[in-house]
């Protein structure tokens, strides 16, 4: 719901007391999606669904991805600006302290999703229960997406929450590949939650509250911040200046999304319309890089820097002839071994390195497809061995985590492989 | 005995701390170009001695050099400035060195140690102009000056040692004398450049594989501390050259790979592996079969060298690799992660960018003089850093240093190499 214009428009939130009247008429699981939220308010006589203050001009800013739907949101979802990967530990052993923490979940997410906060008259001696920060601000087109890491499934041969049996089938850690440098304390974890907005102060709020949801259930193992920046339409470009995500559109159809991205029919029922999340963290020697010459610059990649077009073509988009790009750059390695993924990298910066001066900074790079074992792996291993990024690059993190298909209003996150 | 001669030897000085390049290799850099750029009479032309230690192909192209003959008294008359204050220097130079080598003959310790002070003093205060006009005259001084120089630090005097150094010396010196500046094409002494270097790259393999044959061996007969010593001397040399064994095939992997960049255990071989053994497990226990398969793989690479071709561009790219090298896995501590002797593996990547520098300050002074300078300067600034840390020609250990000195280090490279990076200015 948006903040009205000075009119007497209802309170951005609802008072706990509202949320479990309307619970009670939704019926079961409280997952209010933003569509039935409008209903549910006029039978309060509240407004209908936001109508845009006047002196808004941000459209993007206003804009809504619908939580629910046949996929989960932020796969496919042209990249918002500013990203958190932020990776849970289960603490509970007990199956309903779980699943309660995943209903909390959810309503939390159709809530934020919407624009909306879940506050609540708590009255000044408790804590509030919501941290407010994004309580002004709009939707932002926030995504959030969950994945389930292998040792959500089984741990030390432990079917710690009954789910084995449904665990789908390319689901594994990436294993080690020559030139890695993980750090075991910034990969895995058994619940992966991808968080997207347009604006980090919203994209922020959904991380820190949803942490704050799960304190008697899971405990966080680390959070990733990231960002990228493209005037629309413009493949984004990463820190070493050179555009990122060329390829997708390659499969970017329906039929091509169902080839490359969605799960099918040989997974369980809950994994269907689903992806796997790849993701390693490159930390990138900006600093080398830098005082490398334009030419070795493109040589690692294969591709012009400012025009994207690969050696011997002139357009971004043009189909590459792999046997004019030199045999260890990148684009030929990645040509060549023939795979295909969504790629949807986030830049990253941390501090400096007190040693050496150097900026941590890098890649967060993601990519979701269908089977990692035939359509990442094998490509990552090519390049650890072969790419001469490699010289200006170090692997320093990683993850591989299961993202269910889509929710239906009133099913909370999950509820298909918990209940499966 | 030869301690000026080994890439360790260091003291504090004002400016090239350590006797950097065997003047075997230094010579190789020299002689090779050392036609064309500068005109030596026909007199002086047979004392180049620097180039007795090279192969026939010196004597050649110096005997081709262009000769001041015909024109020689006229010439005589007519030098600049510039070549007039070179031969004072020069002949200032040669007093002090004569002074120098009667010290050495009469025993005389304090002397000597004075001397060598004092013959510094003087080169300092004319040697740009000498980089400036001839600079591979330049650095065939240099060569000899800076052992010179060292002695004055040690609390030993080797005589023998420093006796033949200052009679080459002498030799440079006449040398400069005479020197007369020409014009050659640029593309020319591009090439005289890369020539030169690649007998510097073949000089350090042949010595990399000598050494390396002392490692192995210790490691075969068991004596850790040997093993020791010799991991270390062996691989300065490869450091000095690593960009170019990298890009003959897949050797570098097996000499030089650390355990996280291969892809199994059972597969690493090489220097790396012998060195966790050494240093980790306190043994040499199983290491026979490394130690002889490296010997196989640093004969294959000095096979690879003795035919190796350069472009001008891969030699400059060359040095900044080197330099990269330095700045990603030497100064995080990450090469050398049991021995944790990573600051020779800097100092050497330095060193062999150095060659580089050397090679193409001919090339640089045609319009780059101040790009020169500048590397010059930035080159005495990290060497005189690295002496710090090293004591009667051994380096600390990277662990022993504090962040703020690793910084310090660091910050220096990154300037260096901002600088080198400038340098394929002359391509």
């Amino acid at each position: 719901m948006k903040k009205g214009n000075g009119m007497n428009q209802p309170k951005k939130g609802y008072t706990r007391r509202e949320m479990l009247k309307m619970s009670a008429v939704a019926g079961g699981g409280l997952a209010i999606g933003a569509s039935g939220l409008g209903a549910i308010m006029k039978m309060f006589g509240a407004t209908d669904a936001p109508t845009k203050p006047s002196g808004e001009t941000s459209s993007v800013a206003n804009e809504r991805l619908d939580f629910y739907g046949a996929h989960q949101t932020g796969i496919v979802t042209p990249q918002q600006t500013y990203m958190y990967l932020v990776s849970f530990k289960i603490t509970t052993s007990d199956r309903d302290t779980l699943i309660g923490l995943l209903r909390d979940w959810t309503r939390f997410c159709d809530l934020s999703t919407g624009g909306s906060s879940a506050i609540e008259a708590n009255g000044r001696l408790l804590p509030p229960s919501d941290s407010g920060e994004s309580v002004d601000l709009p939707a932002a087109r926030l995504s959030l997406t969950f994945g389930f890491g292998p040792s959500f499934f089984s741990q030390d041969g432990t079917d710690r929450f009954g789910v084995a049996a449904q665990a789908p089938k390319y689901l594994g850690d990436i294993p080690r590949m020559p030139k890695d440098r993980i750090d075991e304390t910034l990969s895995g974890g058994d619940i992966c939650v991808q968080v997207c907005a347009e604006d980090q102060q919203v994209a922020f709020h959904a991380v820190r509250n949803l942490i704050r949801l799960s304190a008697f259930t899971a405990s966080v193992l680390w959070m990733q911040e990231g960002f990228i920046s493209s005037p629309p339409g413009n493949t984004p470009r990463n820190l070493f200046g050179f555009k990122d995500g060329t390829a997708n559109s390659l499969h970017d159809s329906d039929s091509g999304y169902r080839d490359i991205v969605w799960c099918g029919e040989d997974e369980p029922g809950w994994m269907q319309g689903g992806s796997y999340l790849a993701y390693r963290k490159i930390r990138m020697l900006l600093e080398v890089w830098d005082r490398s010459s334009l030419k070795d610059q493109e040589d690692t990649f294969g591709r012009h820097k400012d025009s994207g077009a690969a050696y011997g073509k002139t357009g971004e988009f043009d189909t590459v002839s792999p046997g004019e790009l030199p045999a260890d750059s990148h684009v030929r390695l990645a040509k060549d071994n023939g795979a295909q993924m969504h790629r949807r990298a986030y830049s990253y910066t941390g501090g400096i390195d007190a040693r050496t001066g150097n900026v941590e900074a890098g890649l967060l790079f993601l990519s979701y497809q269908r089977n990692p074992q035939e359509q990442f792996i094998p490509m990552l291993r090519l390049m650890s061995q072969m790419d001469k990024l490699n010289e200006y690059t170090s692997h320093i993190a990683s993850g591989m985590f299961a993202c269910p298909g889509g929710w239906k209003p009133g099913e909370y996150i999950g509820q298909r492989l918990m209940e499966g | 005995m030869t301690h000026f001669l080994t890439k360790k030897s260091v003291t504090t000085r004002r400016k090239l701390p350590f006797a950097i390049l065997s003047s075997a290799a230094l010579a190789a850099v020299l002689a090779l170009s050392a036609c064309g750029t500068e005109a030596k009479d026909a007199a002086a032309s047979t004392s180049t001695t620097a180039a007795e230690t090279n192969t026939d192909t010196a004597a050649e192209t110096t005997a081709a050099a262009e000769p001041a003959t015909t024109d020689d008294a006229a010439a005589a008359d007519e030098v600049d400035e510039a070549t007039s204050a070179v031969r004072e220097g020069a002949q200032k130079m040669k007093d002090e060195t004569a002074k120098f080598q009667k010290a050495l003959a009469a025993n005389d310790d304090a002397q000597v140690k004075a001397l060598s002070g004092s013959i510094n003093d003087v080169w300092l205060s004319y040697e740009n102009t000498v980089r400036n006009q001839f600079p591979l005259l330049y650095t065939e001084v240099e060569k000899y000056e800076m052992p010179i120089f060292s002695a004055s630090a040690y609390d030993k005097t080797d005589y023998a040692s420093l006796t033949d150094h200052a009679e080459k010396l002498q030799g440079a010196l006449d040398n400069l004398l005479t020197a007369k500046k020409t014009s050659a094409a640029a593309s020319e002494v591009l090439a005289q450049a890369v020539t030169g270097y690649e007998t510097y790259v073949r000089e350090q393999t042949d010595r990399f594989v000598e050494e390396t044959q002392v490692f192995a061996d210790a490691v075969k007969a068991g004596d850790i501390d040997k093993a020791k010593a010799a991991y270390t001397t062996s691989r300065a040399y490869y450091e000095n050259i690593e960009p170019i064994a990298e890009s003959l095939g897949d050797l570098d992997p097996k000499i030089d790979a650390r355990l996280p960049d291969v892809e199994s255990e059972e597969q690493w071989t090489g220097f790396h592996r012998i060195e966790r053994s050494l240093w980790e497990d306190g043994s040499l226990e199983g290491q026979d079969k490394y130690a002889d398969l490296l010997m196989t793989d640093v004969k294959a690479l000095q096979a690879k060298v003795s035919e190796l071709k350069l472009e001008p561009e891969a030699m400059v790219a060359g040095a900044m690799e080197l330099l990269n090298e330095a700045a990603t896995s030497k100064i995080t501590g990450e090469e050398e992660t049991y021995s944790h002797t990573d600051l020779v593996d800097l100092a050497a990547n330095v060193e062999g960018s150095k060659a580089v520098y050397f090679a193409i300050i001919p090339a640089l002074n045609d319009g780059h003089q101040e790009l020169a300078d500048q590397l010059d300067q930035q080159f005495q600034t990290m060497e005189k850093t690295l002496s710090q840390y090293n004591k009667d020609g051994r380096y600390a250990l990277y662990t022993d240093l504090k962040t703020e000195q690793i910084r310090e280090l660091s910050d220096q490279l990154s300037q260096l190499s901002e600088l080198m990076s400038q340098t394929a200015k002359i391509l």
